[in-house]
């Protein structure tokens, strides 16, 4: 009877229409952990944008690329790792990234912006390091793919010029020093970040990573 | 040389049309795991077991090796009974397999001597061989080594030292490509879109990044897309394991989670080097710095070589943590140490083998 109704396409539209799901502010933001809040003009990385961290060797950059997934992760959203040969997984467990919601590409061979173009489509979080300096063109469409499809792309390079384009978030490791007692305990890092909505660069002290291995803010 | 059993399942030794014997004999070599964990394949239907443990378990090698072929028969899908075997060394023991033999400690070139020289795995070799009337590895065991590396050249003398049962590993005799057909028959024979939970807890988002990761795994080749799960041990390069996308090996299990004492403390290093890059510790008078017995060092740390020609000044080292692992097996040493350099990098350094490697960096 119902089945056969004549209004019963005109039902199914309107029910749609009804229970469809406005985007709110807070759907289009992906959560940080909190001592990296005070870097981000929202307090949080903005879907459908990019972030560039940038650091040089040993300063700790990687760390703090991690810790941009860890609380991702640990809300349910899906992250993955393009061209990271090397992930410590044991210092990306102590950072609090949910293992179960990651996906690593470590050695994409030459296809690494079409792996990430293709994980963009599929997860919340991809974070790439690309082996060299990337083309103006390659670094163009993967910044329009991600606003396409509101994924939050984390660029980690040694060199801000690595990354040709600009984007909506710029994060470098200025500087950074190690205190030792015993064994490593923890690295204090000066954290620079500049971009959209920030209208003076913001100097966050980090421990990156703290006695226990995750970040914290160094008073 | 280590003393092995070896299963030989005569019917599974190669793929046919249907592509069945891999799968059945992934599921020999699991049940083989059961009974003992350090069961590993040889080639396609051929798998050994170092001897010591399980015979020491089982109550002998003998009663181990029944063990073994009853529960494996039932699994060749009538592809015949298994033979079994041991000998020391894998070739011999790989022989001893397929005549069901045991061979006593240290008879094993008596045991080896009435083989054909074919055996070897060499068509050029064993053809000029029976040229020259060596028929048998015992008559080509007898020949001088100096004379066989002349004439036949360095090659040869390594299938030589087969003969004579000094060596045990043969060129050819692991099947690589079979073995990684075989690691993805093993991890792969699960569905994938495994219903987990009981209602609704693979929403979208997780079947969307199955679908990308598939896509990506079709794109790359299997093995390409990885998950890493947290494993057991102490260093941070033994708990990290990749594992391919969709494996059983994903699931994480209540054993890996539980405390290891003598684990090294936190923070671990952010990257992990995937291959071992050896480096040069010296002191202050240029002197390597080595580990001793005790885990002290020989002196201070106080220059790193990376790579030729870059030496780095180190400003200090914590550690070193010594290790003694695995005494039922192959005993292993190894010792860690942090190493501080003058331009901030932080470094994990492990000594083992009597260098040191670089296995972490604090990135």
């Amino acid at each position: 009877m119902f089945a056969s109704s004549p209004e019963r396409t005109a039902q199914a539209a309107e029910l749609a229409t009804a229970i469809r799901p406005t985007a709110q502010a807070a759907a289009r933001l992906v959560p940080v952990a909190e001592p990296l809040r005070a870097l981000l003009a929202d307090g949080a990385l903005r879907r459908g944008t990019a972030v560039v961290v940038a650091g040089a060797a040993g300063l700790g950059a990687t760390t703090l690329a991690l810790s941009l997934l860890a609380e991702a992760s640990a809300s349910g959203h899906w992250c993955a790792a393009v061209g990271l040969d090397d992930p410590g997984i044991a210092a990306m467990a102590e950072l609090g990234v949910d293992l179960a919601r990651c996906v690593f590409v470590p050695r994409p061979r030459g296809a690494w912006a079409a792996a990430t173009a293709e994980l963009v489509d599929g997860v919340d979080v991809v974070l790439v390091r690309p082996p060299a300096r990337v083309a103006h063109t390659a670094a163009r469409r993967l910044a329009g793919r991600v606003r396409d499809r509101a994924t939050v792309l984390v660029v980690l390079v040694e060199h801000r010029e690595d990354w040709p384009v600009p984007v909506a978030l710029d994060v470098e490791v200025v500087a950074s020093a190690w205190h030792a007692d015993g064994r490593l305990v923890a690295r204090r890092a000066e954290v620079r970040a500049t971009g959209r909505g920030i209208t003076r660069p913001r100097r966050v002290a980090l421990w990156l990573p703290d006695a226990g291995g995750a970040v914290a803010e160094a008073g | 040389m280590v003393r092995l059993v070896v299963a030989w399942c005569p019917g599974l030794l190669r793929e046919g049309p249907k592509g069945e014997e891999p799968r059945r004999f992934a599921e020999v070599l699991d049940a083989a795991v059961d009974l003992a964990p350090f069961a590993r394949p040889v080639r396609l239907g051929v798998l050994a077991i170092p001897s010591r443990g399980p015979s020491r378990f089982f109550g002998g090698e003998q009663v181990f090796a029944e063990h073994l072929a009853t529960s494996v028969a039932p699994l060749t899908g009538g592809a015949g009974p298994v033979c079994v075997g041991a000998a020391e060394g894998l070739f011999a023991a790989v022989l001893a397999a397929r005549a069901s033999v045991f061979v006593p400690e240290g008879a094993t070139r008596e045991f080896l001597a009435p083989w054909s020289v074919a055996t070897l795995r060499d068509p050029d070799l064993a053809a000029t061989c029976q040229r020259l009337g060596l028929r048998t590895l015992g008559q080509f065991a007898r020949l001088e080594e100096a004379r066989v590396l002349e004439r036949f050249g360095l090659d040869a003398v390594r299938r030589h030292r087969v003969a004579r049962g000094i060596d045990g590993e043969l060129p050819g005799l692991r099947d690589h490509a079979a073995l990684r057909r075989l690691d993805v028959v093993r991890h792969r024979d699960d569905p994938r879109e495994v219903q987990r939970g009981f209602f609704g807890e693979r929403g979208g988002a997780d079947l969307r990044a199955a679908a990308a990761a598939r896509r990506l795994e079709r794109q790359l080749g299997v093995g390409a897309v990885t998950v890493a799960r947290l494993g057991a041990g102490r260093a941070p390069d033994d708990r990290a394991l990749l594992v391919p996308w969709g494996s059983t090996d994903a699931e994480r299990t209540a054993r890996d989670l539980a405390p290891w004492p003598g684990r090294l403390p936190a923070p671990s290093p952010a990257s992990i080097p995937s291959r071992a890059l050896a480096v040069a510790l010296l002191d202050a008078d240029g002197a390597r710095v080595t580990v001793s017995a005790g885990g002290l060092l020989s002196a201070r740390p106080a220059r790193l070589e990376l790579d030729a020609g870059r030496p780095r000044a180190v400003v200090a080292h914590c550690g070193p943590w010594p290790m003694a692992e695995r005494w039922w097996g192959v005993l292993r040493r190894r010792a860690h140490l942090q190493v501080l350099c003058e331009d901030g990098l932080a470094l994990l350094l492990r000594a083992e083998r009597s260098r040191w490697w670089v296995t972490g960096v604090y990135d």
